[in-house]
């Protein structure tokens, strides 16, 4: 039996060369800008970026209002994409017809660079938060819309005879069958789509915007104070791991029939709940 | 909506045919494709047969037929005397692919269609534990088809197929995908449950010995077009071990498949 110190033991000794290779290479980094190898204007040293982070994070806290701000319009601009996606893809699952006229606009969004409609995004919600969000939704809508339509239409002649064969009707067999058998699809586009609606949030921001880490990224990087600026892209860094860590546990949960620990896990708990019914 | 109650639908004439049809055909829109031409034959109550021969003879077809997942383009056929329109709830069927959903335990599983046909009572709890007692997952009742190989994943289907209740049971090649001994327990195991429930049953396969092995009467069927070339009575009597696989008599009625099989 493994005991918890064992296992992190373990990880502890996979970590170390990992850490090592890490630490090799800012100290490398911190000397070639010591010594004038880089230039100090350009490139920041490592110490001076980590008093950036101390500053900006821990004395002034200034970072987590802009943090926020940042946050929200990724999340905002996320759900209102997934929505609309889903309901879209939804629809164009269950109508051929209605599939055929969603189609093409979606293949047109999809071509045109969604990033190059900010100037029009931000003259029509103004510098806000609501072009912001609008952009992220925008470009986050087609990885969703995607993957969520060819979940939901991906077929399986047997199991859609046997589904008929019980007597099942359409709305059985699409929340019985359809909608379970596109999960994992539909997690794959919401994983994509997550992190493409972090990149609109910022871009909009460097385009227009008086709030926001976009916004105090380019300030700081036109003031030449590459540390801070620095130090505020390593937040954008962590909304990303934010959001990307808790749609993969959202994942890991719903799409439990995937990962073995998570299988026996839930296969226990319905054992449990069976005997309770009785 | 009530599954098991079905069976009193059945004519009260023992001689009376279950399962019946006359000069069923289908032809596939997409071509000119015979894919099943004049077919006639006459099933009576718990009685086992199988259709048997090569891709292309029709014998997947005329299954469907009977489940009602498709239509005939002409002849009749009936279940219980009734001509046969769509699926019905005394006939269900078994696939080649387990077809389990694997988000779903294999009780779960059992469960479908008791949910499909309406609320799950605790009889259909109980009785769901039962068969997959009787096909030997007892202990597994709670594992997720991932968890299990692939004879027990077709167990698992074989329990669903019972748990509709129904009284006729179409089986299209069930254990064609596993290995041979495996194979042949199921196979056992199968002859010996559906003659516990008097069930009606229609087995396909391509495999001359096994479809002799287990049924009563064989139907050996030929391609383009497909049709039924000879019926075969197997004189075996239930329960069947599997040495009478190397009895004369059943070897006799091998080559005569083949015979028929190889002539075509």
């Amino acid at each position: 039996m493994k005991t918890p110190f064992a296992g992190h033991a373990l990880s502890l000794t996979r970590l170390l060369p990992h850490l090592a290779l890490f630490g090799t290479l800012i100290l490398a980094w911190e000397i070639a800008v010591r010594t004038g190898l880089i230039q100090s204007i350009m490139v920041p040293k490592p110490s001076t970026i980590f008093a950036a982070i101390v500053e900006l994070y821990f004395v002034k806290g200034t970072i987590w209002y802009h943090f926020f701000v940042t946050l929200t319009e990724a999340v905002a601009g996320f759900i209102i994409g997934a929505a609309i996606a889903i309901a879209l893809a939804v629809g164009s699952s269950l109508s051929d017809a209605f599939r055929r006229y969603v189609s093409p606009y979606a293949v047109v969004l999809n071509v045109t660079p969604g990033i190059a409609l900010t100037p029009v995004i931000i003259a029509w919600f103004g510098f806000g938060m609501g072009s912001k969000i609008a952009l992220a939704a925008v470009i986050s809508f087609f990885p969703i819309f995607v993957n969520t339509l060819t979940g939901l239409t991906q077929t399986d002649t047997d199991r859609e005879e046997l589904f008929r064969s019980i007597g099942a009707s359409r709305v059985q067999i699409f929340t019985r069958l359809r909608v379970p058998a596109a999960l994992p699809l539909l997690f794959a586009g919401l994983k994509i789509g997550l992190t493409t609606a972090l990149i609109g949030a910022v871009v909009a921001e460097f385009a227009q915007a008086t709030e926001g880490v976009g916004v105090l990224m380019s300030r700081f990087s036109f003031q030449l104070n590459m540390g801070a600026s620095i130090a505020s892209l390593l937040s954008m860094t962590l909304i990303g791991l934010i959001l990307f860590y808790s749609m993969e546990f959202l994942d890991d949960r719903m799409v439990f029939w995937r990962r073995e620990e998570r299988r026996e896990a839930v296969s226990r708990k319905r054992a449990r709940a069976w005997k309770r019914r009785g | 909506m009530q599954r098991h109650a079905v069976r009193s639908k059945a004519s009260p004439d023992q001689n009376a045919p279950v399962v019946s049809g006359s000069g069923v055909g289908k032809t596939f829109a997409s071509g000119t494709v015979i894919a099943l031409e004049d077919a006639g034959f006459s099933v009576p109550k718990g009685r086992f047969n199988s259709l048997v021969g090569p891709s292309g003879c029709g014998k997947s077809t005329l299954l469907r037929l009977i489940s009602g997942l498709i239509e005939p383009t002409s002849g009749s056929l009936q279940v219980h005397g009734e001509e046969v329109t769509k699926p019905r709830q005394d006939v269900a069927m078994m696939f080649q692919r387990a077809t389990l959903l694997e988000w779903r335990t294999a009780i779960e599983n059992v469960l479908l269609p008791s949910e499909i046909g309406g609320r799950v009572t605790s009889e259909d709890r109980t009785r769901a534990m039962e068969l997959l007692k009787l096909v030997g997952l007892g202990d597994f009742a709670f594992s997720f088809p991932a968890q299990l190989s692939g004879g027990m994943q077709q167990r698992v289907a074989l329990a669903r197929l019972l748990q509709t209740g129904a009284d006729v049971l179409l089986l299209d090649e069930p254990f064609g995908a596993l290995d041979e001994f495996t194979r042949e327990r199921l196979n056992v195991e199968l002859l010996r449950i559906v003659t516990e429930i008097e069930a009606t049953t229609i087995f396909v396969t391509h495999n001359i010995a096994e479809a002799i092995f287990l049924a009563d009467e064989v139907y050996v069927m030929t391609p383009r077009p497909g049709r039924i070339a000879k019926i075969i009575d197997v004189p075996f009597d239930r329960p069947r071990e599997l040495s009478i696989q190397t009895s004369p008599e059943f070897n006799h009625l091998v080559e005569e498949a083949r015979d028929i099989l190889g002539a075509h």
